[in-house]
Order: C-alpha cells, then sequence, then structure tokens
C-alpha cells in the first residue's frame, strides 16, 4: 500500500493579537491508500487544525505535509484548490448543503467538477435516499441531510474522505448508519477515509487511531480487529 | 461601545457603504450646484434689470420721429418710452476670417429716463458729437483691444473708424445673440455697441429718426392690455415686431436656461438620493438579519428596543451626514465653476459664485431625512424580534421548485450554480426588482445621454451637409431685384450656381394663436435649400400654400389644410391668407416656407430677394469676400464652414456635460450591482465557503451571485431599450424651444455603446465582489453555525 499523505514535524500558529495560539506542535504521520483512520481528541487539542491542513483549507505555518509526492506546505491557493477539488471529499458536522438546491442538485454539484465522478443516482442509491432526490434540505431529516452531504463527498470519487465530526449532530442509529456508509466507502472503492472526532467509540472500526493531545500526535495506535460499525456504541 | 460597533461594521464592508455614499453625493452634488447656480443667475438678473431700468416692451419700426415717441405715452398703462436707433454694422477685420457684427445703439445725452441702461465697466461714455463707441465687453476682451483702439465698421457702404472710449454691459444683452438663428453666444463675432445719438442719426443719416422703441408698464398692466394699441399707433412707422419681455431673445435664454436648473434640481437630486435610499434599505435590512443574535443578546442584556433602534439607525444617520456634507461641499464647489462658466456666455455684474449655508444645509437635511427613512424601513424588523426569537437562528426558508424549472430545456443550461443564481432571484423578488430596475435605470440613462450626443450632431450636420448647401450666403440690408443679383453674382468667378433667397418677418395667426416668425422662401425646385422629411428625403417646395415646421404647428394647433392669416410689412394688402400645404420637421429654427412664386403672389410684389445662396469653389471665396465686404446694401457674408466650426465649437460643451452624465450612470449602476453581490455574498457566506471547499475556484463559486446579476441585468437591458426611447422623447420635447428642436431619435449606436456601458458597470462590480470569493474565510466560516 503506498503512502497517500505524509506530514514531517507539521506547525500551525495563530497570531491573536499578542498571543500566538500554537494550534499544532510538530505532527508527523504517514497515512497510506484505502487505509480508515480515526483521529481523536479532545476539543481545542488541535485535530480541526489537522482537518484543515489535511483538507488543503489551510497552510502550515512550519514543516511539510505530502499528498503523494505533491507538497500542500508553501503553496499557492490555487495549489490547494485543485488538490481540495480532485483529491478530496468532505463531510461537516453540519452537513453544509446549499439550501435552495435539491438533494440532488447538490450531488451534482461536486459531480459536475469532478475529473472522474460516479453517477449521481447511483450515489444516492447507495445513500438509500433516491427517493429523495427532488427534496431540498429543508425537508429532510438530520441524518437525511447528513447522508445527502456523504453521497456529495463520495460522488466526486476522491482519493480521500475527510470527515469532521461526522455522527456529532446525530442520534445513535442515525450515526451508525452514516458510519456504515463510510465504511463501506472504504471497503467498496479501496479509498481513504479520514474520520476526525472526540467520540472514542467510534475508533474501535478503525485500522489505526491517531491520539491528539495539546497540539502533538500523542499515540498512533493499529487495531488489529476493526469492529464492523454495527458494532460500535458510545 | 455600540459606536464603536458601528465603525467596525462599516469599515468590513468599507466599499458597499463608500458605494451608497457616492450615489448621495451625487444626488447632493447635483443639487447644490444647481441650486446654488441657479439663485447666483437669478439675483444677478434681477438686481441688473432693477438697477438698469430693463424695459417691458420692445418694438422695431422702419422709421419714426423722435418727435412723435412721447405721443405714445398716451396709451393708458405706459409708463415710460425709450426711442433709439439700432443699426447692425459689419465690423472690417480682414485679417479674421469670421464675419464680425456690431450692433450699434444710440445712447441719450440725458440718460436718467433711458430704459435698458448702460454699466459701464472700462473707460468712459462716448462723447456727444464724437464718433466713439462703448463697446461690449465680452467683445472688448475676446478682441484683446485696448482703450482709445479703433475699429472700423462698414456703415452704408463705407468705412468708418470708431474710437473705443469705454466698455459696458447692458441688460438687454445680457445673453448677446445676433438673432433667433444663431444658438450660442459668439463674443468675438456679434456684440452691442453704444454711440451718442447725434453722432449716430448722422453716420446712418437718419436725422430726428429712431427705429427701436422700448417701454415700461404701470404697476397692474399687461402686455395684452397695450398691445393693440400700440400696434394701431406703430403700424404707420412700419412696425416690424412687438414683443413683451419675455420674447425678447436674451431675457428667453436666459430664462429657459433658469427653468432648465429649476427642474434639475427637482429631478436629479431625488433621483440619486432615491437609489441610495433603496441600497440603504437593502444593506440595513440585511444587516438587522444577520445580527438577529447580536440584537437577541443585547436586548437580553436589558438594552431597550428603541436604544437598539437608534444603534440600527445611526447608521443611516452617519451616511447621511457624511453624503450630505460631502455632497454638499463638492456641490458648492461645482457651483463656483459652473457661475464661471455661465460667466463666459451671461454678461451679468454680479454674477459670482459664493458659498450658500442654506443649500448646504438643507442638502444636508435632505441626505440625511432620505437615509433615516431607508434606515427605519430597513431596520423596524428589530421592533417585532423577542430576546429569545432572536437568538435562535431564522425559520429556513421553505424551498420549493420554481416555476421555470418547469420550462423544458431551460433548466438543464444552467450549471448547479446558474441554478442557485436563479432560484435566489425568484425568492428575494424585492431585491432582484431593484437590480433590474437599477440596470433599467443605468442603460437607459446612458442610451438617452448619447443619443442626445449623436442628435445634436444629426441636427447640426443635417442643417449644414443637407439642409443649407450653399457655400456662401450673401445677406442684404434691405429687398433688392433678385434678376440685377442674379446677374452680378454670376460675373463673379468661381460661382457654380446661385440662388434668390427671401426671408420675410411675418406674424402668423390662427384662429385665436398667434406667432412671430421667420417666412423662408427659396426658389422652387432649389438646388441649395432643402427641406427634408424625418427619413432625410426631401421635400419639394409647393406651388402654393406653406409649409409650417412641427414646432408652430403645435404652437398653433393647426394641421395641414387649415387656412391662416399673414401679416406682413412687405404685403401690399396686409392682412394675406394661405393655407397649411404641409408640416415640416426642423431642427434648427422654427420658420415657416413658402414657394417663391407663391410668395409673390400672396405679396403681391414681384421679383425681390433678401439673400443669396451661391455654390462655388472654395478658393475664390476670399475674393468674394474681399469685393463685397464693403459693399452698400450687404448686411453679412456668410460661410458654411465657418458656422459648422462655431457649431461645433458650442457642442463641445454639451458633449462634456453628455459624458459626466453617462459616467454617473455606470457609477450608479456599479454601486447597486456591488452592492447587491456584497449582500449576497454576505448571506449566502456557508454556501459559498462549502463550495470552495468543495474545490471549486473563486471564479467558479461567484457563479452564483454573477448569473443572478447577468441573468436581470440582461433583462433590465431589454426593458431599457423601450425606457430609453421614451426618455428620449421626454427629453426631446423638454429641450426644444424657437430655437431648435432636438429629433426625439433613439440611434442604434447609443443602444450599442449603452449596452457595454451597463455590461461594464456590471462586469467592474463583479470584478470587485470577486476579490471578496477570494478572500472568504473557508475555515471560519464553516466551523460553527451561527
Amino acid at each position: 500500500m503506498g503512502v497517500i499523505l505524509k506530514a514531517k514535524n507539521l506547525c500551525k500558529y495563530y497570531q491573536m493579537g499578542e498571543v500566538r495560539v500554537e494550534a499544532l506542535k510538530g505532527v508527523d504521520f504517514e497515512i497510506y491508500e484505502g487505509e480508515f483512520i480515526v483521529v481523536l481528541g479532545p476539543s481545542g487539542s488541535g485535530k480541526s487544525t489537522m482537518l484543515n491542513l489535511i483538507g488543503g483549507m489551510d497552510l502550515a505555518s512550519e514543516g511539510e505535509i505530502y499528498y503523494r509526492n505533491q507538497p500542500l506546505h508553501n503553496v499557492s491557493e490555487k495549489v490547494l484548490t485543485e488538490y481540495r477539488r480532485d483529491a478530496v471529499g468532505f463531510v461537516f458536522q453540519f452537513y453544509n448543503l446549499i439550501p435552495n438546491l435539491t438533494a440532488y442538485e447538490n450531488v451534482q454539484l461536486s459531480v459536475e467538477i469532478a475529473k472522474n465522478p460516479l453517477k449521481a443516482e447511483d450515489v444516492l442509491t447507495q445513500v438509500g435516499l433516491q427517493d429523495r432526490a427532488d427534496h431540498f434540505p429543508a425537508q429532510l431529516s438530520g441524518g437525511q441531510q447528513q447522508r445527502i452531504a456523504i453521497a456529495r463527498a463520495i460522488a466526486k470519487n476522491p482519493e480521500i474522505l475527510l470527515c469532521d465530526e461526522p455522527t456529532g449532530a446525530l442520534d445513535f442509529s442515525t450515526g451508525i448508519q452514516v458510519l456504515k456508509l463510510l465504511r463501506d466507502f472504504n471497503n467498496k472503492y479501496k479509498k481513504t477515509v479520514i474520520i476526525i472526532t472526540h467520540n472514542a467509540g467510534i475508533a474501535r472500526m478503525a485500522d489505526r487511531v491517531f491520539y491528539i493531545k495539546d497540539g502533538r500526535l500523542s499515540r498512533i495506535e493499529t487495531v488489529e480487529n476493526p469492529v464492523p460499525p454495527e458494532e460500535v456504541s458510545w | 461601545m455600540l459606536k464603536r460597533k458601528i465603525v467596525r461594521d462599516i469599515r468590513e464592508n468599507k466599499m458597499a457603504y463608500i458605494a451608497c455614499t457616492v450615489v448621495i453625493v451625487i444626488g447632493l452634488v447635483a443639487y447644490t450646484s444647481m441650486s446654488i447656480a441657479k439663485d447666483n443667475l437669478f439675483m444677478a438678473r434681477e438686481e441688473f434689470y432693477e438697477q438698469f431700468h430693463f424695459a417691458d416692451i420692445f418694438a422695431r419700426v422702419k422709421a419714426m420721429p423722435y418727435s412723435r415717441i412721447n405721443e405714445l405715452l398716451d396709451i393708458q398703462g405706459i409708463e415710460l418710452v425709450h426711442g433709439r436707433l439700432v443699426k447692425d454694422v459689419r465690423v472690417f477685420m480682414p485679417e479674421q476670417d469670421k464675419n464680425i457684427y456690431l450692433r450699434m445703439i444710440s445712447l441719450d445725452a440725458d440718460t436718467s429716463h433711458s430704459l435698458n441702461q448702460v454699466q459701464l465697466l472700462k473707460g468712459s461714455f462716448p462723447e456727444k458729437d464724437e464718433r466713439s463707441i462703448l463697446l461690449g465687453d465680452k467683445f472688448f476682451e475676446a478682441h484683446h483691444l485696448t482703450l482709445n483702439d479703433s475699429i472700423t465698421v462698414i456703415i452704408e457702404g463705407k468705412k468708418e473708424e470708431l474710437k473705443i472710449s469705454g466698455t459696458g454691459q447692458s441688460p438687454e444683452y445680457i445673453y448677446a445673440l445676433k438673432d433667433a438663428q444663431a444658438i450660442a453666444p459668439d463674443p468675438e463675432a456679434f456684440e452691442v455697441a453704444y454711440m451718442s445719438y447725434e453722432s449716430m442719426e448722422r453716420l446712418f443719416n437718419q436725422p430726428g429718426m429712431v427705429n427701436d422703441i422700448s417701454f415700461t408698464l404701470k404697476q397692474g398692466f399687461e402686455f395684452k392690455d397695450v398691445e393693440i394699441l400700440l400696434k394701431n399707433k406703430l403700424e404707420k412707422y412700419g412696425l416690424e415686431s412687438l414683443v413683451e419681455r419675455k420674447d425678447q431673445i436674451s431675457h428667453a435664454m436666459l430664462d429657459q436656461e433658469l427653468m432648465q436648473l429649476e427642474n434639475m434640481t427637482k429631478s436629479v437630486p431625488i433621483l440619486f438620493l432615491g437609489i441610495a435610499a433603496i441600497i440603504l434599505y437593502i444593506m440595513l435590512k440585511r444587516l438587522v438579519e444577520s445580527q438577529r443574535g447580536q440584537i437577541g443578546t443585547l436586548k437580553a442584556f436589558g438594552y431597550r428596543t428603541k436604544e437598539i433602534m437608534w444603534h440600527y439607525l445611526s447608521y443611516g444617520l452617519a451616511i447621511g451626514f457624511a453624503g450630505g456634507i460631502l455632497g454638499g461641499l463638492l456641490g458648492t464647489a461645482l457651483s463656483i465653476i459652473m457661475t464661471r462658466v455661465y460667466q463666459t456666455f451671461f454678461s451679468l455684474p454680479n454674477l459670482e459664485g459664493r458659498f450658500s449655508l442654506k443649500y448646504l444645509l438643507f442638502g444636508i437635511v435632505l441626505s440625511v431625512v432620505f437615509c433615516m427613512i431607508a434606515a427605519y424601513q430597513g431596520t423596524k424588523g428589530i421592533l417585532k424580534l423577542q430576546p429569545a426569537d432572536a437568538m435562535r437562528p431564522p425559520v429556513p426558508v421553505f424551498n420549493k421548485k420554481v416555476w421555470l424549472e418547469k420550462i423544458p430545456g431551460f433548466w438543464a443550461a444552467f450549471t448547479v450554480q446558474g441554478r442557485m443564481a436563479v432560484r435566489n432571484v425568484i425568492r428575494n423578488k424585492g431585491r432582484s426588482f431593484f437590480i433590474f430596475i437599477g440596470i433599467v435605470f443605468t442603460f437607459s440613462m446612458m442610451a438617452a445621454m448619447w443619443s442626445m450626443d449623436s442628435m445634436i450632431d444629426v441636427m447640426v450636420m443635417e442643417q449644414f451637409t443637407k439642409v443649407q448647401k450653399q457655400d456662401v450666403k450673401i445677406t442684404f440690408t434691405k429687398p433688392m431685384r433678385s434678376d440685377n443679383i442674379m446677374r452680378e453674382i454670376y460675373l463673379q468667378k468661381g460661382v457654380h450656381w446661385a440662388e434668390p433667397m427671401i426671408e420675410v418677418p411675418i406674424t402668423l395667426k390662427y384662429l385665436n394663436r398667434k406667432k412671430d416668425v421667420i417666412l423662408l422662401s427659396s426658389i422652387e425646385n432649389s438646388r441649395l435649400y432643402n427641406l427634408l422629411d424625418k427619413d432625410g428625403n426631401k421635400i419639394p417646395m409647393p406651388e402654393d400654400g406653406m409649409l409650417i415646421s412641427e414646432l408652430i404647428a403645435r404652437q398653433l394647433n393647426a394641421r395641414v389644410g387649415d387656412r391662416v392669416q399673414v401679416e406682413s410689412i412687405w404685403a401690399k394688402d396686409s392682412p394675406a391668407y394661405t393655407y397649411i400645404a404641409g408640416i415640416v420637421p426642423q431642427y434648427i429654427g422654427a420658420n415657416v416656407y413658402m414657394g417663391q412664386n407663391a410668395l409673390y403672389e400672396m405679396l403681391r410684389q414681384k421679383g425681390f430677394a433678401t439673400s443669396v445662396l451661391i455654390s462655388m469653389a472654395d478658393n475664390y471665396i476670399p475674393d468674394l469676400k474681399e469685393k463685397y465686404n464693403t459693399a452698400q446694401f450687404i448686411r453679412s457674408i456668410d460661410e458654411r464652414q465657418q458656422s459648422i466650426r462655431e457649431y461645433e465649437e458650442l457642442l463641445e460643451m454639451s458633449t462634456f456635460v453628455i459624458w459626466v452624465m453617462a459616467a454617473m450612470a455606470v457609477i450608479t449602476g456599479f454601486a447597486i450591482v456591488y452592492n447587491t453581490g456584497i449582500i449576497t455574498l454576505a448571506e449566502r457566506q456557508r454556501e459559498l465557503a462549502s463550495l470552495r471547499v468543495l474545490g471549486m475556484y473563486p471564479k467558479e463559486v461567484l457563479e452564483v451571485i454573477s448569473v443572478e446579476q447577468w441573468f436581470l441585468g440582461v433583462l433590465g437591458i431589454i426593458a431599457g431599450i423601450p425606457m430609453a426611447f421614451a426618455m428620449n422623447k421626454g427629453l426631446a420635447v423638454s429641450m426644444s424651444s424657437d430655437l431648435f428642436s432636438i429629433p426625439g431619435i433613439t440611434s442604434t449606436e447609443a443602444l450599442i455603446q449603452a449596452f457595454f456601458g451597463t455590461i461594464f458597470a456590471i462586469w467592474l462590480a463583479q470584478k470587485w465582489v470577486f476579490r471578496k470569493v477570494k478572500q472568504l474565510d473557508l475555515v471560519e466560516v464553516l466551523k460553527e453555525r451561527d
């Protein structure tokens, strides 16, 4: 399995007036193709900062990060946009669907810009919402909205699926359904899935778990026998 | 603390507030500058009229003994009478290629009872028996003369030297036009000169005679009370014209200018302030919506609704004040420039630019009132908010498909961003309508302005290339035998073709309406004077009957076939009668026309002409001028090229004004498009940021906003076309006068120019919005729900 993401001494500082906040203080890791990674940490630990850097939404203050062999540090906004466009699919805690586009159109939105997209209809079927294609987000439940958000992310057929607290706003059983979709995508297409969460229960289904604490990667744990999503609990 | 919030809120969106303020400033600059300029003009005029006894009635006769004029005081209602000799003479300045004329006016030795007195500016009044003159100051300046210089004029065919004793100006020639055919004063080519009566009667060989009489009316009397009686008394002296003050050329022109300013001060500022108010309304409404949470928090703290309301109204107050003060000061500055421009046209003492606290304050009040109304309308939603509700996010808009989606094929043509845009258009109906109206305004204003530019070109070029085709026109001081004239002219070198022409002053009457006009008569099948219809086709001179210009037809309310009465001092039997054979468009001047044979028959006079039109080789024109320059009975020699040049000079000024107005339209279009773009951006930050996170380029994200604006822009331009036509028609009617009527034509080029102008405004605004799209902070926006 090849390395898809690689970070060396990755740092991120924010200048807040007089104070310099060190959100990420030198993180090293390698993530492989087809892996299912859970990044675990309490709030304020720097995991969102890590997500931003991995997702190409922000630039590192120091250190290096590579997607395959393409650096994502010290690059232009254009390079980051290309990277997000071609390689990454995002799933957010609060879905971030476009309210005046229908479910189908929300998915189509990412199909239109992708190089090698899946068919919007197929993806909607995969997430079980083919009969809701014509509904607007306001007409869907939270779980349904998150499934559309996942459909929108995987329709691009990205190399990396990056999920920020994907179950954070959902009840338990809906959360499990969502995790199942993520695992299915991982199994079916052999693409990397990275979940960032503070929910330790989810860690049991990962191939590897990154523990983040106080801006550092304190531990990387390889899970011998990941459990199927149905057996996860919290 | 809340004050700081205002400053920061405004700073965050400074471009949007600046754009809004600029529109207010435009409105106020227009208001203050024109109001002050109008006041300056008006006050200077009234003062001048009062001090120098401007007359109420003006009569022109062939000749009347000086000793008889006091008899006119017997007419009830006449207060003062003043008789003068008034003669136009040509100035001999061979080095100048223009024809230069002076209107010589006699001065009484005792000026205390005179009307239309002269204000001395330099030197002294001419002595009683000296051949010296008091010259119009503008002429003096234009030719760089000095006191005691002499100028040579041609009187009765002889060169006469006249010494300049001083310079001055009079209320009668504030706007010094030679006649109604001239459009603007040209101080190099025409002015007045005053000379003692004694010298003038000798020079012009008119002992004891006057030909120009002015009157003032007693209180409570009007022109129509004395008109008939005056006419009867003056008829036997060869009455040529009798007009009241409102028709006196200089007064009428000044009045027209004042009226135009007055109309503009009422319409232009309201238009721009209205647009600014709508922009502000939309901006503040959006601001209040986006700060629901903050408002809720403030209310929860215990701030009173009134205090919060006041806080948001302060935005309007701040913008209103800023725009008001800036616009008022710039307007005052502009009024000084405008007044200076007026000084070059109008000979008015005391015409000075001045600071006006009144208009500055009133302008600020006007601006603040508009802004406060807009702010109140935009923010009154706060009143209804309960703190708990305010802190909750607004109820999501329930989305459903819009009717446009049902049109097969239409929906498929859009990208997904495009669909977002189209839905936004339909859901935000009020705002969309405003953008639409803004574009209609921007487009039609530009189209109207540029049409005006080309209309003026059409007017002038048509007049000098198609209507008046002669190279030279020689005008006589009195009617001459046309066969003699033609024989003489054809003896000159270089003459290809010549035609006699007759210009007769007449009074035209139809039912109870009447009008003093010049009747023009060319030979039938004239080659050098053509009447044209709207499409530029030649209208033949009718065998009998009369053609009248559209404007006169409108004023007399007369139609083809109507019988009209003609009074003329040249007619053997006056009044004579004829009928209207046709109505013709005429852009410069307002005349009536007859064929020469028909005219001869009506006047029962034969074989005379008052001028001759000549087509000839250019290189012989100087010889012709040289030969006739000093000839007796020749009043003027006009070259077509010179007239065209004069018009072109005059038009440069209006072209400038037109471009300024067009630029204002672009700015307004920009402000509207930019501000609505910024608002959309602010409202949909989160969605747009999501698109960026999905990997869209800023350009693709901009599409969500731009497709909406282009969509409305195209609709606005389409709707702007008929609007431009209507505006042009309106402008043409409101700007037409006896001197010229503007054809209400909207040219295709103007529409194309306006199209590009509008596209430019939208494009530029989007360029600025685009910068904001690029600056969207993805991390911040997506972090949490507001």
